[in-house]
């Protein structure tokens, strides 16, 4: 039987060694257009930097695919065709699969602003990104990023490490609401400045300016110009699926490939995983979930499901929210759901300005808790997500929290000071 | 962004490019003459040091304490790092420095407290022990034997290498921009796991045989080497052999004069005896670092950074807690972890016991 992975990340390299684990003879083909190698995507600005190379952000050997007979493919899928069980690369070469993992990812979501073609604007996402950001990042002298998210703010703190003068444009009023309260937000935001770096918020672009080709700058609605030479757009990313285009396989408005339960799509021996996967969420919404654990998961689930028999096949179960982040020198930590909006629901939450630290509990007018956002010292996420899952209450968690801590040994101990609310 | 990391791979003196050869050339040049010419003894001579040891301890602790401090600048901002550093600086200053010349200025030998059997592979050689009053002899056999064991059960090998030890701290300071360098290829790790016991059998060989020797000197009364000159030979052969070999060459030139190419460790992590026996300890003891389930993000900071060359990444992506012989304890994987995975940790936990968690190739 031959297996075909569309997509050397980290959806399609999971879903590669579940099938190698059920099966030591099974043809496995893995294409990619992006790199040899399966690297790290979340690691790029570190290569950026120069604080890891190339290899580094390798997370296997380089012998990997030989010591599991991976054939490797480097190549761009331009057409499926999921009927005849066939996909077609760019340079013509017709590949024949008995059973085709769809893991291909995300590309940046490319706004139609008047100027977005002009040189010196471009993203961060790709490896190809991080080679033109790394050339260009030699001559620019002032940058800036539109977007606040968790791309966003990775591109600024390594613009300004390289010397650029970085200017960051929110369009929010205050930094990530999507996770963030607003004090959550404004301490990050002061973070960044103390860096010497400007997070402009309420901002929102116009216009890209240029001037023979090149990018000089860019025109807020506000009608403000913001000179630079460099501008890098981290407004989101959308489902990589392009090429499915006419193949059979079922996209929904965003581009996500739309999956049942076990991630298999409604065309013949074709599933899905990682960003390019339109999944249920808990709440019953339907959308792609583009994290690094939900690829890994979803690439494990989805190369079992591809080679499992039809009974033995199992759900892909989500489970209890976590993540984790970095803003410059803060670390973020969250479990459960915080920004959720259920019906009355509280928050309990302290900071400590000085050491740039912060805690809020979300709980819910009967004391259970739903969420932890953690700021600037380390968690244990895995105790959150029992407790939320146990439904705990806000006071006993209280209790207990300090034995969530996961700082390095010898740190200061953590204490609740707010009091626990009535 | 971690302090102290950025650029690591654009400064040409962390990345294997010429600037690093030809330190690494200045470096076995200065061992080779230390250990086997009187090269520097005039030099040491006349900045009234005693003699070329005196020179080079003076060297030796001087890098110690200036790297250590900018040690403390780039990583200090956690407690464990600092702590250790200043540790560090301490006992090499202290213990190793500047007690055995105070000693010695009250004519009693000089003697290192911080420095063990076999590592100190003279420690137990009796020639060495006659000359010395009752309590160090004491503190020898109970230090080596005891002492150093069951700290080491308690806190893993840490309470050493990253702490106390001099050759652990000239690699934990003077030898940090070259930490990256470590390979962590399964390959390496291989070669670790024969060369470091097979030194720990050598050094463990060594003092039997030397032991032996002087117990049958002692009861031929003086004419050993008369009646046993086979093993009289054999016995002044390995003798010398390991203090050439394993003391000058290993320890020395290329355990420090390769610091820039194969990364500050190279004698710890693939020859040091202690550490070997240490490492067997550890493995059984409390020491731990302690894995988040599902929260890497698989960057390789952990893994680049490790001086010992352990993969952490691997268990880290795997979820599993581990122990691990070659870990120093240095505490870097997890400081510069971006999303806090790993924890060091000392614990009772019987059911791991021994349990080493040793994957080579961590299944995908
Ligand atoms: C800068 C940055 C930082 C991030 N940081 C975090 C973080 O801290 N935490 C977190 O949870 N997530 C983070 N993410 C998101 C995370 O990286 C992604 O969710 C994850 O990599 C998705 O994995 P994937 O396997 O689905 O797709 P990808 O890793 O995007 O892999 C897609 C693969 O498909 C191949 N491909 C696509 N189209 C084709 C085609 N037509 N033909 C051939 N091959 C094709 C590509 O070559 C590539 O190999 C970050 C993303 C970026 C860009
Ligand atoms: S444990 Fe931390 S440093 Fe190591 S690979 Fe995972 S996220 Fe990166």
């Amino acid at each position: 039987m031959r297996f075909v992975i569309i997509g050397n990340g980290v959806a399609g390299i999971n879903a590669a060694g579940k099938i190698r684990s059920r099966d030591s003879g099974a043809k496995i083909t893995i294409i990619s257009s992006e790199s040899d190698h399966f690297f790290s995507r979340t690691a790029l600005m570190y290569v950026f930097c120069g604080q890891l190379s190339a290899e580094d952000v390798e997370p296997y050997e380089r012998d990997l695919y030989a010591r599991k007979n991976y054939e490797r493919i480097r190549g761009r899928v331009a057409k499926v065709d999921s009927g005849k069980r066939v996909l077609a690369l760019t340079n013509g070469e017709i590949i024949t699969y008995d059973r085709l993992l769809v893991a291909s990812g995300s590309c940046p979501l490319k706004p139609n602003y008047p100027g977005i073609d002009l040189d010196g604007v471009g993203n961060f996402v790709t490896w190809q990104d991080l080679e033109w950001l790394t050339e260009k990042a030699k001559t620019a002298r002032k940058a800036i990023v539109v977007g606040g998210g968790l791309i966003g703010i990775e591109t600024l703190e390594i613009l300004h490490l390289a010397g650029i003068k970085t200017t960051m444009m929110v369009r929010e009023d205050y930094f990530w609401p999507i996770a963030f309260s607003k004090a959550e937000g404004d301490m990050i935001t002061a973070h960044v400045h103390s860096h010497g770096v400007e997070m402009l918020l309420s901002t929102e672009t116009a216009e890209v300016l240029g001037e023979n080709g090149k990018v000089t700058g860019v025109r807020t609605t506000k009608g403000d110009t913001l000179e630079a030479d460099l501008v890098v757009f981290a407004i989101g990313v959308r489902p990589q699926t392009d090429f499915l285009k006419d193949s059979g396989v079922e996209l929904d408005e965003r581009g996500g490939i739309i999956v049942d339960e076990k991630l298999a799509t409604k065309a013949p021996d074709v599933w899905a995983a990682g960003d390019c996967t339109s999944v249920v969420w808990f709440n019953g919404v339907r959308r792609p979930e583009q994290l690094w654990y939900t690829g890994r998961d979803q690439g494990r689930d989805a190369g079992f499901n591809m080679i499992a028999s039809e009974s033995e096949r199992q759900n892909y179960v989500r489970g209890t929210f976590y993540n984790s982040a970095k803003f410059f020198d803060i670390e973020y930590t969250t479990g459960g759901y915080v920004n959720f909006n259920f019906d009355g629901e509280c928050d309990w939450f302290q900071c400590d300005l000085t050491n740039e630290t912060s805690q809020r509990i979300t709980y819910l007018a009967d004391g259970s808790v739903v969420g932890f956002n953690m700021l600037g010292s380390r968690w244990d996420h895995r105790l959150f997500v029992k407790w939320v899952e146990e439904k705990r209450d806000i006071k006993w968690v209280l209790e207990r929290l300090g034995e969530a801590c996961f700082d390095e040994e010898f740190s200061k101990k953590f204490k609740v000071v707010e009091s626990a609310p009535a | 962004m971690q302090t102290g990391l950025l650029n690591t791979y654009n400064k040409s003196v962390s990345n294997r490019s010429v600037i690093a050869w030809v330190l690494s050339g200045v470096l076995l040049t200065f061992y080779v003459l230390m250990y086997f010419t009187e090269f520097f003894a005039p030099i040491a001579a006349k900045l009234h040091l005693g003699g070329k040891w005196g020179l080079y301890g003076t060297l030796y602790t001087l890098f110690i304490v200036v790297f250590g401090i900018v040690f403390i600048r780039r990583h200090g901002k956690t407690r464990y790092q600092k702590l250790r550093t200043v540790s560090i600086m301490f006992f090499q200053v202290v213990f190793a420095f500047a007690l055995p010349h105070v000693m010695e200025m009250f004519d009693t030998p000089g003697y290192n407290f911080a420095y063990f059997w076999p590592l100190n592979y003279s420690a137990f050689y009796p020639s060495n022990i006659i000359n010395q009053p009752l309590p160090f002899i004491l503190y020898s056999f109970l230090g080596s034997l005891i002492l150093v064991p069951i700290l080491t059960f308690m806190y893993g090998k840490r309470w050493y290498c990253s702490w106390v030890c001099g050759c652990g701290g000239l690699a934990e300071t003077a030898g940090d921009s070259f930490r990256h360098l470590s390979s962590k290829t399964s390959k390496s790790w291989r070669f670790e796991r024969f060369s470091i016991y097979a030194i720990l059998l050598l050094a463990v060989l060594t003092t039997a045989i030397v032991v032996s020797g002087f117990i049958l000197s002692a009861k031929s009364g003086g004419e050993y080497s008369a009646m046993y000159p086979v093993f009289s030979k054999v016995s002044n052969g390995v003798k010398g052999f390991y203090s050439f070999f394993v003391g000058a060459i290993l320890s020395g030139v290329i355990g420090v004069g390769l610091y820039p190419l194969m990364g500050s460790r190279v004698w710890c992590r693939f020859f040091c005896p202690l550490a070997a026996l240490m490492g067997l300890i550890q493995k059984f003891g409390r020491f731990r670092i302690t894995v988040k389930d599902e929260m890497c993000i698989s960057c390789g900071n952990c893994s680049a950074y490790c001086e010992m060359g352990i993969d952490v990444r691997q268990y880290a992506q795997n979820n599993q807690d581990f122990k691990r012989a070659a870990c120093v304890g240095c505490g870097i994987c997890a400081h510069v972890c971006p999303r806090g995975v790993l924890k060091l940790e000392n614990k009772w936990d019987f059911a791991s016991w021994g349990d080493a968690a040793g994957v080579e190739h961590a299944d995908v």
